[in-house]
């Protein structure tokens, strides 16, 4: 029972910051906007997770300022991508590029280390226990005792539904990626539309890294988001924006994390490491298959 | 042409010039930070010779990217695939034993084949299974990161040391050094001479090009693109592979934990702020280059973290693109109001 | 009648330096109907965009009521009471009617969430109120278009403008629909609405309009009274010299069979048949051409001639030549193609005019090529480029500019003789003239009656009917996928074909 508990959790563990990443591309994506910065962001949002437990003793500053280092960047592609009008795709690349130099060249100018920073000061995210939840049989060691950024993860894809389904502002957000000269021209500004969805989208990776470096481990080490930006975008792509199916599909990525941590007393951990990116080619071939589109 | 040249410039000089507001306020001087770096890249000969011998990862795999860009096929695969380069290169000079003048283009050869064959598995997962190439080419990076991690921490594993890493490579595979200068530069002239040749005066070259900017046009036009598309990944394949086997022959001459680090990024980074051009991107990659030269010394003379490059690199980038468009606009823009008020009655 | 809007002295120059409206004054009054017509590029449609907000205007005023307005945005434009209904239909295709309708106008409750019920409640309501016959459930990717472009108008409807703009309304419909959405317009008009459409068939204009203003290379030529004007006259204000309405085709005699299409079908990824058992002759020396509403096949029949989409079953040959299997290169040594749309089909606007003028001649004929076929030669793409430029009477600079520094005119030009010269014997042209001027125009039939001339066998396809008249020998109808008219063209008349166009059988 308990290997199979650990599995659940480190699925679960492995996934959050995948979903939340993938969340906040999917608005985007429903926007309309070719948006490859999600990996940037996580990476920006877990550097200034660390930064902000660190300095104000709290988890809970750590997440504020996740989220403000986060917008950073959201802002900087707002600023290239809709307000200059450069390409999408090259303001991405460009995103990521500085956000792993900046927050490299600042962790050695404040903290004064190469590599990785890991302090005891490191205030990380609690877990929480529900007692009601954890009287259940079974499931009471899953549904209790996680971390609270996981619990604020399911109300957030349950609130990404309702936006994006139900509310004003999702029809114009999706009316903004089908066909955007027609918002326009009902009177609301497609770009206005753009923009908030990148802040969205910034607001929850900034929680994907506050996530990784103040949940899943408690430290920020060079390039920690290590390609899960990438695995998100991946996400977005194969299920075409529906929040629950990227829950699912985060679902099975946070698996294939664990699956490999549990390999690893059988295969060297190069391999096991492995599994993610596999797993990732092994979805795209699956959604490759069936989408196989007339090329005209 | 002109106005790429120009809106090159005043973009570095713009990114210089953040660059320096920057430095300002965490208390550094700027004019002796820069005055540093160039000094250690670019003034003297043993700066210069370095800053050549460091230019040529990042040109070959600006290369790489940029010919993939303008031919269509989006191949960020270029970390894996010097990778693969480096390794089957190193695998070739540890095992075979042959006189220099053989050893050195056999290797060379390898580690195309090793780009080749990477960049090859995404073609093909492409060309069967019709999955998006810019997806899988940056999985196989990750794959092949951890792929040749295994490899040489087990079977190509040098006992003696004591972080993973291969043996030496026979030293007939060694590139020579001529002076300060490596002839690894030579190699790199030639393969841009090479494929310059092939983009911009070979009929197959053609094709890529129109098909990059309209493949339904070059569909129509009786262009075989599903041909076409194998033959660029392999080709830009190859060159990042080539990349790699030089970073092994003309450096450690093994292959280490970390080689190539961010080197086939910055090819990614340098085909965009070129806009795929090629002559752009050897120019890009001599400037990036300098940059990352002289941020040793820089680091050394006014303790600015070398980190800091990176930094700068990326905000080049973003000025340089987005000036490029906007610098268009603005002038159009000038040019039609002048217009109109000549018109008014 | 009193007068609602004014526009005063009205220039607006597109970088860098295309002049598309040159100091236009007009004004436009309540309760009346005001065409504006002009060749393409006259500037009609750049005028009405700025007094939308779509455009901004670089000198001149705008007055609404008396009061200046300068609209930076049509939801300005929309709030004062003007409301804008475009060419191509911008809606949202996989919206219901309803959805298209309230957005940007939605009714929510407090916490933003759309009040579903309130909002078809609305929309029904105007529906009925102007007796449009819609189903406002359905998607837009699902009616046709002529109701998609009733959905259009009773967007702005839905948020009480006063004014409609209609951009070339009628150039989505055919003949049959026509009437309706004039009655329609009427019925506005009666209810004190103006009405201003931009349009360049004058019959059309005369019949439905009460004022014409008329506009020709940016500039203001007249405003008439529409029962005080006649076509020729309009149409010598938007030329600038006397045209001609009949056409000087002679009587073809054609040849041998060059061309044959036999029992195509071509079924869709949902499994629709998009083409069924169509069956096509051309011989040498005849221009045949097909009608259709579109969306009918032409898509498809084109792209299945060219080799872009895979065929369920049917034979193709030219010259007797099987061509049903052949890959697109093996057809184009047969097969001559002018696509509808040049941006997206028929060049790559940002190469140059050489690179542009090269392709498929560059693996069809063996002197453009050195080193058996590997690499280009430069000296004779050159020489071929002039041959063209001079041939074909093509305004350019220099040959390494890119191609979409051509004119549209000049662009089409440089397809055509690119196409041409290919020396094939079937000539296959999708919409060759759309969007061109008139002397473009004029020039283009030209060539094409040359090459029939040249006993070359010529499929036409295109949605002006006039044209078909003009220079076909024998029409086709295309209707739902299948061929139900093959008609010599001089036993039949418009009216015939936009009945059978609509309806796919005889009156």
């Amino acid at each position: 029972m308990n290997i199979i508990t650990g599995l659940i959790n480190g699925m679960i563990s492995g996934a959050t910051p995948i979903l939340l990443a993938a969340l906040g591309g999917t608005f985007t994506f429903y926007a309309g906007i070719f948006n490859i910065a999600m990996e940037g962001m996580m990476l920006t949002g877990a550097f200034f997770a660390v930064l902000g437990s660190y300095y104000f003793d709290s988890w809970l500053m750590g997440i504020v300022c996740a989220i403000l280092g986060s917008l950073v960047m959201a802002l900087i592609f707002i600023l290239f991508a809709v307000i200059l009008k450069t390409d999408e795709f090259v303001t991405g690349i460009a995103l990521n590029l500085f956000a792993l130099g900046a927050t490299t060249y600042m962790m050695r100018q404040i903290f004064n280390v190469k590599g990785a920073f890991s302090n005891p000061g490191i205030v990380s995210i609690p877990r929480i226990h529900i007692p009601l939840l954890a009287k259940i049989p079974f499931l009471g060691d899953i549904l209790s005792g996680q971390n609270l950024m996981i619990y604020i993860t399911v109300v957030i894809v349950i609130l990404s539904s309702f936006i994006i389904f139900k509310t004003r502002f999702g029809l114009r957000l999706r009316a903004a990626g089908y066909n955007a000269p027609s918002l326009d021209s009902s009177g609301v500004p497609s770009a206005k539309i753009r923009t908030w969805s990148l802040i969205i989208c910034g607001v929850l990776c900034g929680l994907a890294g506050a996530f990784l470096s103040l949940g899943y481990v408690t430290l920020f080490s060079e390039n920690m988001s290590a390609g899960r930006g990438w695995i998100s975008l991946a996400a977005v792509i194969l299920v075409n924006g529906n929040p629950w199916g990227i829950a699912l599909i985060s679902l099975l990525f946070g698996f294939t994390d664990g699956l490999g941590l549990l390999l690893q007393q059988y295969m060297p951990s190069q391999f096991t490491s492995m599994v993610p990116y596999i797993a990732t080619l092994i979805a795209l071939y699956f959604y490759s298959i069936q989408a196989r589109k007339r090329r005209i | 042409m002109q106005r790429k040249l120009i809106s090159g410039i005043i973009g570095i000089f713009i990114a210089l010039l953040i660059g320096a507001i920057i430095m300002l306020l965490q208390g550094y001087n700027p004019l002796q930070t820069y005055g540093a770096l160039f000094n250690f890249s670019l003034f003297g000969l043993f700066p210069l010779a370095t800053t050549l011998r460091n230019s040529v990862p990042l040109i070959l795999t600006g290369l790489s990217a940029s010919v993939a860009f303008a031919s269509g096929p989006i191949n960020l695969g270029q970390p894996g695939q010097l990778l693969m380069g480096a390794l089957f290169a190193t695998v070739g000079g540890l095992y075979l034993d042959l006189p220099s003048w053989l050893l050195i283009p056999v290797l060379l050869f390898l580690s195309m084949l090793g780009g080749a064959l990477w960049s090859g598995v995404a073609a093909m997962l492409r060309k069967w299974f019709n999955m998006d190439e810019f997806i899988t080419t940056l999985m196989l990076n990750m794959i092949a990161d951890f792929f040749t991690f295994w490899a040489i921490s087990y079977p190509f594993f040098d006992r003696s040391a004591y972080s993973p890493m291969t043996p030496q490579i026979n030293t007939n595979g060694w590139l020579p050094i001529w002076g300060e200068f490596n002839s690894n530069v030579i190699v790199m002239i030639l393969a841009f001479i090479v494929i310059y040749f092939v983009f911009n005066r070979l009929t197959a070259g053609y094709e890529w090009r129109i098909t990059g900017q309209n493949s339904l046009f070059a569909r129509l036009g009786g262009i075989k693109i599903d041909k076409n598309y194998v033959t660029v990944m392999l080709v830009t394949g190859a060159l990042a592979g080539l990349a790699g086997g030089l970073v092994v022959m003309a450096g450690p001459h093994r292959f280490l934990k970390g080689l190539g680090a961010n080197y086939a990024w910055d090819g990614v980074m340098i085909a965009v702020v070129a806009n795929n051009g090629l002559i752009g991107t050897l120019l890009y990659g001599l400037f990036f280059s300098a940059m990352q030269t002289g941020s040793l010394g820089m680091e050394l003379i006014t303790a600015v973290p070398r980190e800091f490059i990176q930094v700068l690199q990326a905000v080049t980038v973003l000025v340089i693109v987005a000036g490029r468009g906007y610098l268009d606009i603005v002038i159009d823009k000038t040019i039609a109001r002048r217009k109109a008020r000549e018109r008014t009655v | 009648m009193q007068v609602l809007i004014e526009m005063k002295d009205i220039i607006k120059v597109f970088p860098p330096n295309v002049v598309a409206v040159d100091n236009v004054t007009t004004d436009f009054r309540i309760g009346e109907i005001h065409a504006i017509v002009g060749e393409n590029g006259a500037g009609k449609s750049t005028l009405m965009k700025v007094l939308y907000g779509l455009e901004q205007h670089d000198q001149g005023e705008i007055l609404l009521q008396g009061r200046s307005v300068h609209f930076q945005d049509p939801g300005e434009a929309i709030a004062r009471g003007i409301g804008m209904v475009h060419q191509e239909i911008l809606l949202i295709p996989q919206y219901t009617v309803w959805e298209n309708i309230v957005l940007g106008a939605e009714p929510v409750n407090f916490i933003g969430m759309i009040d579903r019920d309130r909002a078809r409640q609305l929309v029904q309501k105007k529906v009925d109120e102007f007796q449009f016959n819609l189903n406002i459930d359905a998607k837009i990717d699902d009616i046709s278009v002529a109701a998609a472009q009733k959905v259009e108008i009773l967007k702005l409807l839905y948020r009480n403008v006063s004014v409609l703009i209609l951009d070339e309304p009628t150039a989505v419909l055919t003949p049959q629909e026509i009437p309706q959405l004039f009655n329609e317009l009427r019925r506005l008009r009666d209810h004190g609405h103006t009405i201003l459409f931009i349009s360049h068939h004058l019959e059309e204009v005369l019949d439905l309009s009460d004022r014409i203003t008329v506009m020709r290379k940016g500039e203001k030529i007249a405003t008439v009274q529409a029962n005080e004007t006649s076509k020729t006259e309009l149409a010598q204000m938007m030329v600038g010299r006397t045209v001609l309405f009949t056409s000087h085709r002679e009587k073809s005699t054609p040849g041998k069979l060059i061309f044959s299409l036999e029992n195509l079908t071509v079924i869709d990824a949902a499994h629709h048949k998009r083409l069924e058992n169509v069956n096509i002759n051309v011989h040498e020396g005849e221009i045949v051409g097909i009608a259709g509403v579109e969306g009918n096949g032409q898509f498809e029949l084109v792209n299945s001639i060219m080799g872009l989409i895979p065929t369920k079953q049917g034979n193709l040959k030219v010259n007797d030549v099987n061509l049903t299997k052949a890959d697109i290169l093996e057809r184009r040594r047969y097969i001559s193609f002018v696509s509808q749309n040049r941006g997206k089909m028929g060049a790559a606007v940002k190469a140059s005019i050489l690179e542009n003028v090269m392709m498929t001649h560059h693996r069809l004929n063996p002197h453009f090529t050195i080193w058996k076929g590997l690499m280009l030669n430069d000296q004779y793409a050159r020489k071929f480029t002039g041959q063209i430029e001079q041939q074909f009477s093509v305004i350019m600079d220099r040959m390494d500019n890119p191609f979409r520094s051509l004119s549209g005119g000049n662009q089409q030009k440089v397809i055509l003789g690119r196409e041409l010269l290919l020396d094939a014997p079937f000539v296959l042209l999708d919409q060759p003239t759309r969007g061109l001027d008139v002397g473009s125009i004029e020039y283009v039939h030209e060539l094409i009656l040359k090459m029939r001339e040249q006993k070359r066998a010529i499929f036409l396809i295109s949605a002006d009917l006039e044209e078909l008249f003009r220079i076909a020998d024998r029409i086709l109808v295309l209707h739902r996928g299948k061929i139900v008219a093959d008609l010599p063209t001089d036993q039949t008349d418009i009216e015939e074909v936009g009945y059978l166009m609509l309806e796919g059988k005889e009156q």
